[in-house]
């Protein structure tokens, strides 16, 4: 039961975008159109737990036995890299469409602060494995949920009248922010 | 450009929060008061303005086909340096700092500047890009920081600036206020760029 | 073409080996520094002070298997200490422990402190992630403070405590660790 309401607890209520932040160059470039934000998340929550057991892994056998958690950033974020690269070629080849269609913000899912993110807060909140793969998918699953909800209401969004000054990333933060305090009800919610 | 239109760049035209708007994530989570608005700005100015030093020198060392690896590794390597220093020396703003910290690895403005900048081109306009780039960066966290302080705790630096009847805005410290206060700044920059032009 | 990868592999080799030898050594320079500042957060005087008044140290608990014990049993528990004063008396027990609920932005690390009658001696947080001037105000002794005196015999509900206007959450993760603490001494220290 636990491990259900630490899934419930990072998918809305600590709402990797809406209340933590984390990801949100990707979530403000990419959430254009729905279907471009569903395959972007699709893709987070992949890279995020693979990347999330394979470092914690790491982290545990190799970096804590030889005493060498100072390189943690650098070996976290050289996984990732490799990691992100694996999944570029995989959907070239298999998900063509996916592949030209997310374009730039595949290779940039590496500097997502999302991913390195919840990587190194696994080890920082000590989960264990089974609490660290839930916390992961929670996680990357609330990604896709803002995504998909930010393109949803970004599509009305653009056809609003608004001063010029106003126009583009400036309108967006305002409307992440309005959907934020929508997030913000979540906080009452106790598992 | 001259050294001075480089800085300049940095600071103005391609803000790296204001205009070129990367590197959102610490600039929305950790601007709850000025000094770590300060703090962070000054330890993304000397990870920045480090590694640009690195890849300028080894510009022509670094095969075209490995230098994205090459410049994470340096900048993971800077991100540690920073991280362990402020460990070890301001031991309070590095918890108030948190995760973040190494959360600078991934700041999209100093990746962007290793490989729009700094491979390209020479050591003291690479420092001086990335002094730049980097007081851009300070200059727009000292901004969003000290309205989100003033408006949300009424004080500046822990100093109470408007008087205790004032009800803060708890909204502006929390995170809803930072997105929307994030977003009247680039639209009033905006603005004022606007103008500059017309 | 091989030889075009070793050359390659072998950039990135040396720019990494380079870089961890600079941490290493910067690591090995700082170590002491860094290990001091943690062991301060939580040895500050006026932590001591607050949680059990006259204490000047907390050591480890004698029996190891005991604290091995509730270790296994509660994910939240961190450790168990004797309070002592200048003279070396023991002045009480300490349990150190996370929130079981979590506040506003993540757990809250307490430190609680017991009289040898099982009464709370005092409370205070050893770190937190709270907002800056609201949640953080559960550090204050003003909301600390009204922990002394319950005891052991069982959990404090919400009804019969006061939260701290506008951080609910960082009051009740931090009741959580009270009443995590409590529980402990009762099954396991008393």
């Amino acid at each position: 039961m636990e491990l259900v309401s630490l899934f419930i607890t990072s998918f809305i209520v600590n709402n990797i975008i809406f209340m933590q932040f984390l990801g949100a160059c990707p979530f403000l470039g990419v959430s254009k159109k729905i279907d471009t934000a569903a395959g972007m998340g699709i893709a987070v929550i992949f890279v995020i737990t693979l990347a999330s057991v394979i470092t914690y892994i790491i982290h545990y056998t190799i970096l804590v036995s030889l005493e060498l958690e100072y390189l943690q950033t650098i070996v976290f974020i050289l996984i990732i890299a490799a990691l992100v690269q694996f999944v570029e070629m995989f959907l070239k080849k298999s998900a063509p469409g996916l592949y030209q269609a997310l374009g730039i913000f595949l290779p940039l899912i590496t500097t997502n602060c999302a991913v390195l993110g919840v990587a190194i807060n696994n080890i920082i909140y000590e989960y264990k494995f089974i609490e660290s793969l839930v916390y992961s998918v929670g996680t990357s699953a609330g990604f896709l949920l803002a995504i998909v909800l930010f393109a949803g209401v970004r599509d009305k969004v653009d056809y609003a009248d608004l001063p010029e000054s106003l126009k583009g990333s400036a309108i967006s933060l305002i409307t992440a922010g309005l959907m934020s305090v929508a997030f913000l009800g979540f906080s009452g919610l106790q598992l | 450009m001259n050294k001075f239109e480089i800085f300049k760049n940095g600071v103005t035209t391609e803000n790296p929060i204001l205009v070129q708007q990367v590197g959102m994530c610490a600039t929305l989570a950790i601007t709850t008061s000025l000094l770590n608005g300060i703090g962070m700005g000054v330890a993304v100015i000397a990870v920045l303005t480090g590694s640009n030093i690195v890849i300028s020198l080894l510009r022509k060392f670094i095969p075209d086909e490995v230098r994205i690896p090459s410049f994470i590794i340096v900048i993971a390597a800077f991100t540690t340096i920073i991280d362990l220093l402020m460990h070890a020396y301001t031991f309070e703003l590095y918890k108030a700092l948190g995760v973040f910290i190494p959360l600078i690895v991934v700041n999209c403005i100093i990746l962007a500047r290793a490989e729009a900048f700094a491979s390209k081109n020479s050591l003291s306009d690479s420092i001086i890009d990335g002094l730049g780039m980097g007081a851009g960066y300070l200059v727009a966290m000292v901004l969003l920081s000290s309205a989100r302080e003033i408006l949300g705790n009424g004080t500046v630096l822990g100093f109470r600036i408007l008087p205790e009847a004032y009800e803060p805005m708890m909204m502006a410290v929390q995170p809803p206020g930072a997105f929307i206060l994030l977003g009247l700044l680039i639209g009033i920059v905006n603005y004022l760029s606007r103008r500059k032009k017309a | 073409m091989k030889n075009n990868f070793v050359k390659l592999a072998g950039v990135l080799l040396i720019i990494g080996a380079v870089s961890a030898g600079v941490l290493a050594w910067l690591n090995d320079v700082t170590s002491d520094r860094i290990a001091q500042n943690e062991a301060m957060a939580s040895m500050d005087p006026a932590i001591l002070e607050a949680v059990m008044p006259g204490s000047v140290m907390f050591k480890d608990y004698e029996d190891a298997a005991l604290v091995d014990t509730i270790k296994a049993d509660n994910n939240k528990f961190i450790n168990l200490l004797t309070a002592v004063d200048e003279s070396g008396n023991e002045l009480g027990k300490v349990i150190r422990t996370w929130s079981t609920v979590k506040g506003f932005n993540g757990d809250l690390e307490l430190y609680v402190g017991f009289t040898p009658d099982g009464q709370i001696s005092g409370t205070s947080v050893i770190s937190h992630a709270e907002t800056e001037g609201v949640g953080s105000k559960v550090t204050l002794p003003a909301f600390t403070e009204q922990f002394i005196g319950k005891d052991a015999s069982g959990e404090i509900s919400e009804g019969d405590y006061d939260a701290v206007t506008g951080a609910t959450y960082s009051s009740k993760s931090f009741l959580s660790a009270v009443n995590n603490a409590l529980n402990i001494y009762a099954e396991y220290v008393k």
